[in-house]
């Protein structure tokens, strides 16, 4: 155990452990607590409670990232360890997108979410900096290398990010690749980079920015879910042509990411507002309203809009975090963690 | 089980680097061997991750574990007692799980061999560290997850509090096998064999079943002497009969026989004195005798054949007939193939019973009965099929004609038009126009041009059954059609010389001429007739030449000269009687000439073919050198029989690795696309069967629209939030 010991002092000393402690609790302890009362389970799994409390390797990613945000090393410890085991097996190193506590094997797919792998991957490296973590850093930079590999492709002059290895490419759908836009976690880009540098992680961040500048689709010109990538980009068929629960986090990432364009944003603000800060997914063939949603954690990526455009104060509603479902949940308090960071005049 | 953690000391010495866990004496050979041989890239520092001491992992600690040799300097003076984490076994104690407590004391024991246990385990004082106690609870109810939890929790509040490092490396251990079992349960056998690598404790008789599913995963991938050294290693040292037992079973489903055959040396006498294989013997023998089946050249060792003719006497069970009479078949033994599959029949019919003997039956020139055995039994399946409908095309081509009854020929023809078969059909018009029935004999011809454009025969039977008639216009019309591809078709009409010998046109290569006729039948008598399955590649002019008469009597080919062998091996062929031409052409294999040799070897392996006896076919292409087209002829059908059988044996890999080679001769067709994407599906690789199936379907092929059905029906729709 000496070594151990001398190891972890050293990795802490090279990351600057002080530097990391100053940082800690960008989602405040309480709310952490009754988000991870609702949603992790003692085996380390998060719940996606409004599908059936099955598991995603997106969900692992969030509360890995979650959990790193609230400085809680042992709750990341436990999600880490369900998500290793029970998801990490794919024979190329990716996770398997989805786990279903009825079946057996839990797993009824093995194809994998890249945006799972993404947070996850993301999720430790971050952890292995703050933590001195060698251990994490071993694995995300597997995973890193396993995204790099399989998932990022050159096509029409473009680095794209396939959605899943099976399903997405040109080979496999007549109008693929097809892409999903809000599976560009931008903020992990660069943090990948570092692990396993590689000019391909700038040209998907900058390509991928790109896109989505160019995807207006629709009276509102919104961004779909799923995006034909083939030659102009167009609404991916077989999908629903919607601004829909995909694309919505694409402004958090965005702005997460620290180098939004003003007039994207304003953009979507526009095609994503309510009247009282509702937010509102979108048909993209005839612009009409899909759904109006209201849980706060989905408001809370318009609160942040109007944080980020206007300067506007978080409603005092909404300022403090109580569970409701999963997703929007989420979303709740990786804005918060933002706000909290990068934005405290907004609250 | 004689000690339960293989290189254990070796790798933990090295890894962690914890005094005195190394022994020599207890340091084996491992099993991580020919994992590390395997797949040598894991012995690399890549850490599996469990806490964070994986950063002081050394490159080569695999190695370092099977040179057997522990870093001498772990070793502690034989005179200071060990330091002894004994937290596992207080826990154990406290709970009175007596097992538990004994597997730890054994493997206390085995890591120090200094130590000495407490006289009375259950009296050794609990933890007094609670919360230690809590996490060995814990893991003690498998639930890791909290106690990766419960470890980080202390760390944070107690600065400097390391957990004992038995605790981490069950810990560690415990989740490498739970993900190791989940992927395998995934079929993701590259993580398998890299947790297995990276987990050599893991590799023990203890955990029989992780060595089964890496024995598995070895196999899967193709990785046969792995496996067999995998199984092997719980052959030659794990003690339990039922694992051992089950060991076997699983090695023989996986590898081959011969493999089989060694694992079978280990076999020991169980307790009460019988060998402790006996109760599967049965079961193995039958195995084996089955995997003669798909193989000919396997030399199954005949105490297994006699072990499955006892079953038959014994039992009497129609499936152990049946497996014999396929494995005679396959090896041409064709009067004990007819014997097994009459004895299967009198048990019980089958398909499978009658298309057996329908076979045996067609070799020795009885398809009469043929067709009256496999009638019933036609559809059974499109092999039985295929058989039916070669067994009436070789009752409709037998010269002098069979007289048949209007209800035979009436179910015949009935059969020919539902399966759009053209080579009875074809036969159909020879038997007719024998029969003096042209008009009916220009109705099957032209019926069988039509499913078969590209019967020449057929057209050749159409053309001059036309000219016969005096319909000058229609004979003219074929030759048009066929102006170019036929030169016989041309000639239709042409004032005949006389088919003496001498005057026959002669090879370009070949001095000799090809026959000596016995008779002067007239030309028109040469009717090539050909089976639906491989044809000869059309070379030189002499195939419009060639006389098939004069191989209707059963003649011993071994007093023919080679070239009168080489034809009457061709004539054999038209004849439809392959097992026969293959030893005509073995006979004109003898030549001198290397043209005729070349012109055997060809036909030969022609013969097999269409005889279903792949392997033969292989190994007779090799007797001659061949032409370029004639090589890509034979492989193209050689490799499309060995796709065909291994995917019908279950084994899609192989089955793609052969449609891979295929591929690389000549453009796939489309009943072997969706084959690929069959095997693609069982192997759960739904993006390229889907691929493939559209490709096929695009041609607008029935099974392949089915296999997308398959597709789509086997993989789950997703994303969708």
């Amino acid at each position: 155990m000496r070594y151990l010991l001398i190891f972890a002092l050293l990795l802490a000393a090279l990351a600057g452990r002080a530097e990391a402690d100053e940082r800690q609790g960008s989602v405040k302890a309480d709310a952490w607590a009754q988000y991870k009362s609702k949603f992790l389970d003692p085996d380390g799994r998060i719940l996606d409670d409004a599908n059936g409390n099955v598991s995603h390797s997106e969900g692992q990613g969030y509360g890995l990232l979650l959990s790193l945000l609230a400085n809680e090393p042992a709750d990341f410890e436990q999600i880490w360890s369900f998500t290793r085991r029970e998801l990490l097996l794919r024979d190329d190193g990716l996770a398997a997108w989805r786990w279903s506590p009825d079946s057996d094997p839990h797993v009824t797919d093995i194809n994998n979410a890249t945006d799972g792998d993404i947070l996850i991957a993301y999720g430790l490296a971050l952890a292995a900096e703050r933590w001195g973590r060698s251990d994490y850093s071993q694995a995300a930079a597997t995973i890193a290398r396993a995204i790099l590999d399989k998932t990022v492709v050159k096509h029409g002059g473009r680095t794209l990010l396939l959605p899943g290895i099976a399903g997405f490419s040109a080979a496999d759908r007549d109008d693929g690749p097809v892409i999903n836009p809000s599976y560009w976690v931008f903020e992990a880009l660069p943090v990948l980079d570092r692990l396993v540098p590689s000019p391909k992680w700038q040209a998907l961040g900058a390509d991928g920015k790109a896109m989505i500048q160019g995807m207006k689709f629709g009276p509102q010109d919104m961004p779909a879910d799923w995006v034909s990538a083939k030659t102009t980009l167009k609404p991916a068929a077989g999908f629903p042509r919607e601004f829909g629960f995909n694309a919505l986090r694409i402004p958090l990432y965005l702005v997460r990411s620290d180098q939004s364009d003003r007039e994207m944003l304003l953009r979507l603000q526009r095609g994503m507002s309510g009247p009282q800060g509702e937010l509102l997914t979108r048909d993209l063939e005839s612009g009409a309203v899909r759904a109006t949603l209201t849980d706060p954690g989905y408001r809370f990526v318009n609160h942040i809009l109007a944080c980020v455009l206007e300067g506007t104060k978080v409603p005092e509603d909404s300022r403090a975090f109580r569970p409701t479902q999963y997703y929007p949940s989420t979303l709740h308090l990786l804005g918060l963690s933002f706000v909290e960071e990068k934005h405290p005049e907004c609250l | 089980m004689k000690f339960p953690v293989i290189a254990f000391a070796g790798v933990t010495a090295a890894v962690i680097g914890i005094a005195g866990f190394a022994d020599g004496n207890h340091l084996r050979k491992g099993l991580g061997d020919f994992i590390a041989s395997a797949a040598p890239e894991l012995a690399a520092p890549f850490g599996h991750a469990e806490g964070g001491r994986k950063g002081a992992r050394e490159p080569g600690s695999l190695d370092v574990a099977q040179a057997g040799t522990p870093p001498e300097a772990k070793t502690p003076p034989a005179d200071e007692p060990p330091a002894v984490d004994e937290s596992a076994l207080r826990y154990f104690a406290s709970q009175g799980d007596t097992a538990r407590l004994q597997a730890e004391i054994s493997r206390l024991r085995a890591l120090y061999p200094n130590w000495t246990p407490p006289d009375d385990p259950l009296a050794v004082p609990r933890n007094k560290d609670v919360q230690l106690e809590a996490m060995w609870q814990l893991y003690s109810q498998e639930r890791y997850a909290e106690v990766r939890k419960a470890i980080a929790e202390r760390q944070t509040k107690e600065a400097g509090w390391q957990p004992p490092p038995d605790l981490l490396e069950r810990l560690d251990v415990a989740e490498a096998r739970a993900r190791l079992v989940n992927a395998s349960d995934l079929k993701q056998y590259e993580t398998v064999i890299q947790v297995g690598a990276r987990t050599p404790i893991l590799l023990t008789c203890s955990e029989v079943d992780v060595l089964w599913r890496v024995a598995e995963a070895f196999a899967e991938t193709n990785r046969q002497t792995r496996a067999r050294d995998a199984y092997l290693y719980i052959l030659k040292n794990c003690d339990s009969e039922p694992e051992r037992l089950a060991t076997l079973q699983k090695a023989a489903a996986a590898l081959p026989y011969a493999i089989v055959q060694e694992l079978l040396s280990y076999e020991r006498p169980n307790a009460s004195g019988t060998l402790e294989f006996e109760s599967i013997r049965d079961d193995l023998a039958r195995r084996f005798v089955a995997e003669g089946e798909d193989d000919a050249t396997l030399a199954v060792d005949p105490k297994y054949l006699q072990r499955v003719e006892r079953l038959v006497e014994t039992q009497g069970t129609a499936s152990d007939a049946l497996l014999l009479g396929w494995y005679h078949l396959r090896r041409k033994n064709m009067s004990a193939a007819e014997q097994w599959f009459r004895r299967a029949r009198e048990k019980q019919d089958s398909a499978s019973a009658s298309q057996g003997l329908a076979l045996t039956l067609i070799d020795r020139k009885a398809p009469e009965e043929a067709e009256k055995v496999l009638y019933p039994w036609r559809d059974a399946s499109a092999d039985a099929l295929a058989t039916y409908m070669a067994a009436t095309a070789n009752l409709l081509a037998i010269e002098p004609p069979v007289v048949l009854t209007g209800e035979v020929l009436q179910r015949i023809a009935q059969e020919t038009i539902k399966a759009r078969d053209p080579a009875t059909a074809q036969q159909f018009g020879w038997y007719a126009r024998t029969l003096g029935q042209p008009q009916t004999a220009l109705q099957w011809f032209s019926t069988a041009l039509s499913w078969k454009p590209d019967d020449e025969p057929s057209a050749y039977g159409l053309a001059i059954t036309r000219h016969q008639l005096g319909d000058t216009a229609g004979t003219a019309e074929i030759q048009r059609l066929w102006a170019g591809r036929s030169e016989r078709i041309a000639r239709l009409g042409e004032p005949e010389k006389p088919a003496a010998p001498g005057q026959l046109p002669t090879p370009p290569v070949q001095g000799p001429q090809p026959i000596a006729a016995a008779s002067g039948q007239p030309a028109v008598a040469v009717i090539r007739r050909q089976g639906s399955l491989p044809v000869r590649v059309g070379t030189a002019p002499r195939q419009v030449v060639r006389r098939t008469i004069g191989c209707r009597e059963t003649v011993d080919p071994s007093h023919l000269s080679p070239q009168a062998a080489l034809a009457r091996g061709w004539c054999l062929m038209d004849m439809n009687r392959p097992l026969e031409a293959a030893q005509a052409f073995e006979v004109a294999l003898r030549a001198p000439a290397s043209a005729v040799r070349e012109d055997a070897a060809y036909g030969q392996s022609l013969a097999y073919l269409r005889a279903g006896l792949t392997s033969k076919a292989a190994v007779a292409a090799t007797k001659s050198p061949q032409s370029r087209a004639r090589v890509a002829e034979l492989q193209t059908a050689i490799l499309a029989d060995r796709a065909i059988a291994a995917f019908d044996a279950g084994r899609y890999r192989e089955t793609l690795i052969f449609l891979d080679q295929l591929r690389r001769i000549s453009t796939e067709r489309t009943d072997l696309m969706v084959l690929r994407g069959y095997a693609y599906l069982n192997l759960n690789r739904f993006t390229e069967a889907k691929r493939i199936f559209e490709a096929a379907a695009a041609t607008g092929n029935r099974d392949a629209r089915r296999g997308l059905a398959d597709v789509s029906r086997e993989q789950e729709i997703w994303p969708n939030k």
